[in-house]
């Protein structure tokens, strides 16, 4: 690293960085970006998949999100030695000649259990879309085992949708899952859900775009006139509105309406001030390393990627708290295999298992004991707070309440309204 | 422009002076010197590729020439860009404006050159070509000699020193043809622009124009008005390509006076020594040639009655085809191949059927002869091909 | 003319020959409702049915947990044109610059294939049509490093003083492109570009260039020629390619959400957020039937102004 005093020319148009490609790629399909093409045709796909057909077409209506009967499920997992299981794209590890992943593979040989694994997972809302009428029919998806956001977690619990868990079958994972994430207000006990990763929001920034200075609260995202025009917030409410929340000495756990809007105003405020740049999906990695973005609210998983590629990519974890999102491991509604289901679940939290993914994705690891096994694959992985927090980092992790239908629907309003769509 | 009534504008005269045209390393028309007299009907005639329509986009503009000059009534417009020329042009297949109506098409070059009021003049041109109640159609609700007619009054409206037709009348079926050909005749009588009229068809040529210029490989062949090209072809693609000749293999026996005399086969042949186009001594070889028209047929017992003094050949019918006005017979020359004839039927000879032994005698007076050094059936089929 | 020969027809129904006359017409006349019923049974599938749904949920009230019900609440037009008529002001107007800027760049391109490109016709028609072979996501991120901050171009415009002059005309933000209607009228003009050069080049390619030597001959010089005869013959074209700029601009938001900011937000934008994150589906549908219907007025408006349809 040079040490010129004037900020090396801000980063020329390049080619896209790996970490860039994969951020992109990510942000085409994730859910916290939600512009996709696909959801531009989920937009019209919605309303077929929704209809259910022609005859809900006739019956011109939406039928309520009824509950299902989950009780009434009949387990073939003795039978059928297999488990489809829905995920992410870039969310699982991969063999060296892409065509495998070893965890999986080792899962089989351990239990002869096959792994049905499907990247068919681009979007919260779009796959609450695909899968709407069929859970709400009561009908099987295809599906034992899904990966989605706390928050959608949350809706589809307690629309009945997804079965409950059988402990006795998750010794590693009871025993094992983090402190932290043990009881969310969505799903007490975790009966239903199991997080797979964790996702921290926190700060980053490009210390050649700040003259290298730090950039380490939200209020100075939101005031800091060196910084004005170049801050950028995640297009997710509940990161964007937990860290101002937060910033505001409020505890999103328990925020209420109130505080949900006077943390909107002053978001508002910056926005007409010109101070905040866009609030982004994942595409702000790209914004950042280019320095366009001076600073902004970050995904930690994707900052351990840029700060490998790029050392000018610093962080900091806000002294107010961050807020950490999940996504979650359930078993929908009519799942043939959930016993199934249930065995791979716990084997992800075997400790060995959990550092080979936590060392491949680089997201937060929400199993305990990890540490060990991490520091036998990286030494530095192993340390860094964002993959395995540390008590102090533990402690400032903050996430938002359940929000009842009413309110998530009025909250989500109001955030678009501030994003301006 | 004026607004006054003018008379129509005479033509005038172009100047081709050592114009050529070469694309790469072809030749399209090799160095060439023309002149075409003012308010005159000139036709270059030619199979396709012969340089013709080359030699004509040249004189439009459309096409800048290698080498050489451009004049238009004394002034060098070589270099001048097409809008800037006095000339207009009917193009094959017209080229008419398809987004304007018949009317527009017709102004549009008056139009052009900031003239307002064109009513009066495009309603005239109109007339002069019989479409005046077509005015508001578009192109394509026209038939095909509607178009043309269209094409013509769009360029004779400008009142052009020279019109150029680029094988105007071809995408027309025979019928239309002929009277297209006769209309066009008129209208040039009438209003007495220089025409130069580009076509691969002898016969429009022949028929409409008073000088044709025979073109062949991108040279001009032969110059003349229709007759002098017909009855004293200079070369064998004119003989072949203007109608059909008989062309003989022959050796000059006797030269020197007025009359040079041949020996074909066995035979003695005569010709007026200003027929022969090639020079002519003693023992050289030339092409005796003669129009099948101006053969007559004998049979073989009343040889003897023939007059003294005309040119025989002895032969044997091999086909005679009966087409109304005439019968044309293919006869078999000994040593000397096939010749044809014509015969005028009005008083046929019923011997003169095939297998018939015969007798060939024509006046010499009509007999041609030609360079024995060309290809003796140059131009023999083009004409066919091309059209 | 004589009529002896031809006596008329009596009338035999019962023949063979009057019943084939009678029922071979009939089966051919069917043929092409045959062929086209696959296109029909698509229609009604993928267009009409889901068009129909989607008025019947613009009229609807409710919410995901209770369900939606048709109560034709017509107020939700009124709500949602009330709430969101800057975006759609925005959109129209974006959209009607990246069209205008699209045909502005887009006809010299076309008019060069067509006509000056030869043998590099093929090339020069690939290299337009080649951004097409990666995803629009990626070209328009791809953007994103074109008109960087940092970047080259931001810095030529900068040194120019060129942003200067766009920022006190409210197009750019201070010395930056990116997060600005520049920005994303930019991307729009980039991504729809091909939309407009590919039926214009078809248009040009067309035309006979005997009509350019006739106009040269008729003594139009060639701005003439070009204003007189070539464009009025491109345009079918014009109007082709214009049309199939401007619809999908005017409901685009990939360009806004990635290229714009807060203040860029088309109504593609709105559109997207009210389905996926409100879950209002009724003002969600409201607002596409709006800009279907906006867009459809103009359209017709368009045509008719341009008067092309016998040319087309």
């Amino acid at each position: 690293m040079d040490h010129h005093e004037q900020p090396a020319p801000l980063v020329p148009p390049a080619p896209l960085s790996a970490v860039e490609l994969t951020a992109m790629r990510r942000s085409l399909t994730d859910g916290r970006l939600a512009v996709t093409r696909r959801s531009l045709l989920r937009a019209g796909g919605a309303l077929a998949a929704v209809a259910g057909g022609a005859a809900a077409l006739s019956a011109c209506g939406i039928a309520p999100a009824g509950r299902t009967d989950a009780a009434l499920t009949v387990d073939h997992s003795a039978a059928e030695k297999r488990i489809h299981f829905s995920s992410w794209t870039q969310y699982m590890d991969v063999s060296d000649d892409g065509k495998h992943h070893p965890t999986l593979d080792a899962f089989r040989r351990r239990t002869g259990i096959t792994v049905d694994y499907t990247e068919d997972i681009n979007d919260n809302d779009e796959f609450f879309g695909k899968v709407q009428a069929q859970l709400a029919n009561g009908q099987d998806t295809g599906r034992d085992l899904i990966v989605l956001t706390d928050w959608m977690c949350a809706r589809m619990i307690s629309l009945g949708w997804i079965q409950p868990l059988d402990r006795s079958q998750l010794p590693h994972a009871s025993a094992n899952l983090a402190a932290q994430y043990r009881n969310p207000s969505w799903d007490p006990g975790r009966k239903h859900s199991y997080v797979w990763q964790g996702i921290p929001a926190i700060i980053a920034y490009n210390k050649r775009a700040t003259g290298g200075r730090t950039v380490d609260s939200v209020g100075q995202l939101l005031e800091d006139p060196q910084l004005a025009g170049r801050v950028g917030f995640l297009s997710e409410m509940r990161d964007t509105i937990g860290l101002t929340l937060l910033d505001m000495g409020k505890r999103p756990e328990d925020a209420t309406a109130d505080d949900f809007d006077a943390a909107l105003a002053r978001l508002q405020k910056a926005v007409d001030r010109k101070q905040i740049r866009r609030f982004t999906g994942n595409d702000y990695t790209s914004d950042l390393e280019k320095g366009d973005l001076a600073a902004c609210v970050a995904w930690a998983g994707d900052v351990v990627q840029l700060q490998s590629d790029n050392p000018a990519i610093g962080y900091a974890v806000p002294k107010a708290g961050y807020m950490t999102s999940t996504d979650n491991l359930m078993v929908p509604g009519k799942a043939r295999h959930k016993e199934n289901a249930e065995r791979l679940i716990d084997y992800f939290y075997e400790p060995a298992v959990a550092a080979r993914l936590a060392a491949f994705i680089n997201y937060a690891c929400p199993v305990d004991g990890v540490r060990g096994e991490l520091a036998k694959i990286d030494k530095e992985l192993a340390e860094n707070p964002l993959i395995l927090p540390d008590q102090e980092m533990i402690a400032r992790s903050h996430s938002f309440r359940a929000l009842t239908p009413q309110e998530n629907r009025a909250f989500n309003q109001k955030f678009s309204d501030l994003t301006g769509a | 422009m004026t607004h006054t009534e003018t008379p129509r504008s005479s033509g005038g005269d172009v100047r081709l002076r050592g114009i050529s045209k070469t694309y790469g390393s072809f030749t399209a028309v090799h160095p060439l010197d023309l002149t075409v007299p003012a308010g005159s009907f000139f036709a270059l005639l030619g199979a396709s590729g012969c340089g013709k329509t080359t030699t004509l986009r040249m004189i439009a503009g459309l096409e800048e020439p290698t080498t050489g000059t451009v004049e238009l009534s004394g002034r060098d417009v070589t270099v001048l860009p097409p809008y800037k020329r006095q000339v207009n042009t009917v193009f094959q297949n017209y080229a008419l404006f398809p987004h304007l109506d018949i009317y527009e098409n017709v102004a549009f070059g008056l139009r052009r050159r900031g003239i307002k009021s064109v009513k009066k003049q495009v309603e005239e041109m109109l007339d002069l070509v019989q479409l005046g109640p077509m005015a508001r159609r578009r192109p394509q609700q026209l038939s095909g000699g509607q178009q043309q007619r269209v094409a013509v009054a769009r360029a004779l409206i400008n009142h052009p020193e020279v019109l150029l037709l680029d094988e105007p009348l071809g995408a027309l079926d025979l019928k239309l043809r002929r009277q297209m050909q006769l209309e066009l005749k008129r209208i040039q009588t009438e209003v007495g622009i220089t025409f130069v009229h580009v076509t691969h068809d002898q016969e429009e040529a022949m028929t409409m124009a008073d000088t044709v210029a025979v073109m062949n490989g991108g040279r001009v062949e032969q110059l003349g008005a229709p007759a002098e090209l017909y009855e004293n072809p200079a070369t064998t693609f004119v003989a072949n390509f203007l109608g059909t000749s008989n062309l003989i293999q022959a050796e000059v026996v006797e030269a020197g006076g007025e009359e040079l005399l041949l020996r074909a086969g066995d035979a003695k042949l005569r010709l007026p020594a200003r027929r022969c186009s090639a020079p002519a001594r003693s023992g050289d070889k030339v092409l005796a040639g003669v129009r099948p028209e101006k053969v007559s047929l004998a049979h073989a017992d009343a040889a003897g009655t023939l007059a003294e003094g005309r040119n025989r050949l002895p032969g044997r019918i091999k086909d005679a085809s009966f087409i109304g006005v005439s019968t044309q017979y293919v006869v078999d020359v000994p040593g000397l191949g096939e010749l044809a004839v014509y015969e005028q039927n009005i008083e046929r000879d019923g011997r003169l059927v095939p297998g018939a032994e015969i007798v060939l005698h024509w006046n010499p007076a009509h007999t041609f002869a030609l360079d024995a050094d060309q290809d003796i059936d140059a131009g023999a089929d083009l004409d066919e091909e091309a059209a | 003319m004589t009529t002896t020969e031809t006596p008329a027809p009596p009338e035999r129904p019962d023949t063979a020959d009057s019943l084939e006359i009678r029922t071979t017409p009939v089966r051919k006349r069917l043929i092409p409702y045959w062929l086209l019923l696959p296109g029909i049974l698509w229609l009604i599938v993928f267009f009409a049915a889901p068009l129909v749904y989607q008025a019947s949920t613009s009229l609807q009230t409710g919410s995901l947990e209770e369900g939606f019900k048709v109560t034709w609440h017509v107020a939700t037009y009124w709500d949602a044109l009330a709430e969101y008529w800057p975006q759609f002001v925005r959109s129209v107007a974006y959209a009607a610059v990246a069209t205008v800027l699209c045909l502005a760049l887009g006809y010299p391109l076309a008019y060069l294939i067509a006509f000056k490109a030869g043998r590099w016709r093929n090339v020069v028609m690939i290299l337009v049509i080649a951004p097409f072979f990666t995803s629009f996501l990626i070209r328009t991120l791809a953007w994103k490093t074109i008109l960087a901050d940092g970047g080259p171009v931001v810095g030529a415009l900068n040194h120019l003083h060129v942003l200067d002059v766009t920022s006190a005309l409210g197009i750019t933000e201070g010395h930056r492109v990116l997060a600005t209607p520049l920005a994303v009228v930019c991307g729009l003009t980039y991504n729809f570009l091909p939309f407009m050069v590919l039926p214009l080049y078809t248009s040009l390619e067309r035309i006979d260039p005997r009509l350019h030597e006739a106009a040269g001959d008729l003594y139009a010089r060639p701005a003439t020629t070009f204003r007189r005869v070539t464009f009025p013959l491109s345009m079918p074209g014009v109007v082709a390619g214009t049309l199939l700029t401007f619809i999908p601009a005017a409901g685009d938001y990939i360009n806004a959400e990635l290229l714009g900011s807060t203040d860029q937000k088309m109504i593609g934008n709105v559109i997207q957020s009210q389905f996926l994150r409100v879950l209002d589906y009724p003002t969600a549908a409201a607002l596409s039937f709006i800009l279907m219907a906006a867009i459809l007025a103009m359209v017709t408006l368009y045509i008719r102004k341009s008067g092309t349809e016998d040319l087309v």
